[in-house]
């Protein structure tokens, strides 16, 4: 399940929810505000998406992983909003009976949703700019 | 003629100065209405990193307009 969040986001939740009695191992990943990006120094950073295009491709990637590997139960949730230096961005999590499978997923899901998720990074940098982040 | 929303997200909002208008178009596709468009913007954006959408899914630019569509012009993404 793919899903957007206004709010911090709750990892514990989302690993419990992630947890299978079938499951051997569970791959997570959390994306974290960095206070530096392209040569700038960071100081805060603004999430918009599209939300109902989003909600749909983000799932769109979640069942394309459960086609394209042996996983058991894949969740990513992705913040938009106001978000500060350490902020939780982006959290992937996949439980599988065996850890290769879930390993893989969890990178598909990620690199996925950063490249096709309508969702936007806007970064506010310590001299007081700001600016539109480009894809690297 | 066809009574449309249109959406710009991310940069486009500041190239387009809006996040939403309401028009009225003669447009029969999304690639006519970008014509159409680029005449309210003073700098023309890179099209070629321009996804669009109708009603909130992605589809071609060669894609028909209908009456009360939503279209949606989306920048390269850039989350996570």
């Amino acid at each position: 399940m793919f899903d957007i969040s206004e709010e911090t986001i709750n990892e514990s939740e989302l690993r419990k929810n992630t947890r299978d009695p079938a499951c051997g191992g569970f791959v997570c990943f959390e994306g974290w505000v960095r206070d530096h990006n392209q040569g700038k120094d960071v100081q805060k950073l603004a999430y918009e998406a599209y939300p109902k295009l989003a909600i749909k491709e983000g799932n769109r990637i979640i069942a394309e992983a459960m086609e394209k590997f042996t996983i058991n139960k894949a969740i990513c949730t992705h913040r938009v909003g106001m978000l500060e230096i350490g902020d939780m961005a982006v959290w992937v999590g996949v439980s599988a009976a065996h850890r290769d499978a879930a390993f893989q997923a969890c990178r598909y899901i990620l690199d996925e949703v950063k490249s096709r998720v309508p969702i936007w990074k806007n970064e506010t940098w310590t001299d007081g700019e700001s600016g539109w982040v480009e894809q690297e | 003629m066809k009574n449309i929303t249109i959406l710009f997200f991310g940069k486009l909002k500041e190239t387009w100065k809006t996040s939403e208008l309401k028009q009225t178009t003669q447009a029969h596709t999304i690639e006519e209405l970008y014509v159409e468009l680029l005449k309210l913007c003073d700098e023309e954006p890179h099209k070629a990193s321009i996804k669009v959408a109708i009603n909130d899914e992605f589809v071609a630019w060669d894609s028909a307009i209908s009456d009360h569509d939503t279209i949606a012009f989306l920048p390269p993404a850039s989350g996570g």
